[in-house]
């Protein structure tokens, strides 16, 4: 089930690109957290529970390195916890550097999010008509990529028959490697050449011309990017009257736990929170259905 | 020409907005989202141009398919990190097709392999990086190709092509950490980078010297082939 990338690419790339932004723009720790939460439950709805364990083994460690190495770096704070060859290791730059890992890794989550959700083709829908000749290089290369993997298998299955490069050396093996891609070369600038003689013969090009695309912009989706567009103000708001600002130097800033810090709170963690609210209840309607049978 | 210079001064204009509005607003700290849209937008350029550029449609999809082969060369290497021939492939469509042509396969292939790869923050400083090689590859096609000693050239152009992607994405390495700049920790990862700055440069030379002249050929055979001689310069 993924029901939130039904939504029109164009909510979809705005809800991108406003995590993304906000996530880059803060290092409020709370901000950051929602983020990173956010990210991890939305990408463990899209991909395989055992995907993102694999990617949280990879990026744990990541984490602890990014806040270790910034004491080594940063010599800002002033409880220092303890000197490393006379540099002061500081409890402020740690947590500076926890918050900048936490961010990091936010960010990460979120691409691997929108590799999913915004594919390629919604990607070339939204920027076709801004630039078209650059999206029909982007999207013929798109389709070359399968096409030439599919044609190096041939030749080299073809070659192995002819009895090439069967030995286990490394040196055949290369030597046969670059034979290869030779052949997928000359084959694939002919490919290309016959490609643009028919496109020119069926009129590419020719004025007046219209193309199909699968996605319509419905009310919903307006609602969607109206809200998203309210969420994304709110933030930003709160980031530029210091509602969301955090402070690490010199000292570590008290969590300040204001209603107007709280409303702030909650505009960001909705933001945040959205993919993942969506597919939960899509899951919840689909079961409700399924029972119902 | 007139339109060359608008665009250029267009761009640097918005360049100079970016930088502006981000210090205003942002306190001056948040290089990392202005670096990323200053990557962007140094493309723009380019893109324009070709935009605006009346040509052929061959010439089009003989760029896709360069495009395409360096993203397909990145997959095939892909076990050996950082031994790509997207560096070389782009040089070599430089120096047959021009610097235009040069800069879009290299931008285009980091925007297509990363579809594979995985697209992130990362993907406008590879855009710009390999977009600037092909430029330059274009840009010194004479220097490089017509001469008897290509080879050596060829080679110091990798080795050139290597350091300066490594650099570029090293911005970036520091950049993303907490979005301020430090010349020790730009140093540092210079360092802890070195090793795969190496394997950039030695790959690419291998690739240009095993490539160019085979590749070049198979151009110069489908231009005669097809007639397209006199649609490039």
């Amino acid at each position: 089930m993924k029901a939130f990338s039904n939504f029109h690419p164009l909510v979809l790339f705005f809800y991108f690109i406003s995590v993304l932004l906000l996530t880059m723009f803060t290092l409020h720790p709370v901000l950051l957290f929602f983020s990173l939460l956010g990210a991890v439950l939305f990408a463990s709805m899209l991909e395989t529970p055992r995907a993102v364990l694999v990617s949280l083994g990879f990026y744990v460690p990541m984490f602890l390195l990014i806040a270790v190495t910034n004491p080594l770096f940063s010599h800002n704070g002033v409880t220092p916890l303890f000197f490393m060859n006379d540099n002061p290791v500081t409890l402020e730059a740690i947590l500076y550097g926890a918050a900048a890992a936490g961010m990091v890794i936010s960010v990460m989550y979120w691409c691997r999010c929108y590799n999913t959700v915004v594919t390629s083709d919604k990607f070339l829908y939204l920027f076709g008509k801004l630039i078209p000749k650059l999206s029909l290089i982007l999207s013929m290369a798109l389709r070359f990529v399968p096409l030439f993997k599919a044609q190096v298998k041939k030749i080299s299955r073809i070659q192995k028959t002819m009895g090439l490069y069967s030995s286990e050396s490394k040196v055949d093996r290369l030597r046969g490697g670059f034979r290869v891609f030779s052949a997928i070369v000359t084959w694939s600038l002919e490919n290309a050449v016959d490609t643009a003689a028919s496109m020119r013969a069926r009129g590419y090009g020719l004025p007046g011309r219209s193309n199909y695309s699968i996605y319509r912009f419905t009310p919903r989706d307006g609602a969607a990017l109206g809200i998203l567009a309210v969420l994304l103000g709110g933030s930003l708001w709160g980031m530029k009257t210091k509602v969301l600002e955090f402070s690490y130097y010199p000292r570590v800033a008290a969590l300040s736990l204001t209603p107007v810090v709280l409303a702030g709170y909650a505009v960001v963690s909705a933001l945040m929170f959205l993919p993942f609210l969506i597919e939960v209840k899509e899951n919840l309607v689909w079961n409700y259905f399924r029972s119902k049978i | 020409m007139k339109r060359k210079w608008t665009v250029t001064v267009v761009t640097l204009a918005a360049i100079l907005t970016v930088i502006v509005a981000g210090v205003a607003l942002f306190h001056d700290r948040k290089y990392n989202i202005i670096s990323i849209l200053i990557a962007l937008l140094s493309c723009v350029p380019f893109f324009l141009a070709y935009e605006k550029k009346q040509m052929k449609t061959t010439e089009m999809i003989l760029v896709a398919v360069m495009v395409a082969l360096s993203s397909v060369g990145r997959i095939i290497f892909a076990p050996i990190p950082g031994f790509k021939p997207v560096t070389a492939i782009t040089v070599i469509t430089a120096l047959y097709f021009g610097p235009q042509a040069g800069f879009l396969t290299g931008s285009l292939s980091a925007v297509i392999s990363n579809l594979f790869f995985g697209q992130g923050p990362w993907t406008p400083f590879q855009m710009f990086g390999w977009g600037i090689i092909g430029l330059l590859g274009g840009l010194l096609q004479k220097w490089l190709l017509e001469s008897n000693h290509w080879r050596i050239r060829l080679s110091l152009f990798g080795i050139f092509a290597g350091v300066a992607y490594s650099m570029i994405m090293d911005i970036w390495t520091v950049l993303s950490l907490d979005g301020t700049w430090s010349w020790t920790r730009y140093w540092t990862s210079i360092g802890l980078a070195l090793p795969f700055t190496l394997e950039y440069a030695v790959s690419n030379v291998i690739f240009l010297m095993v490539l160019t002249k085979p590749i070049g050929t198979k151009l110069q055979r489908v231009k005669k082939k097809y007639g397209l001689d006199e649609s490039y310069s």
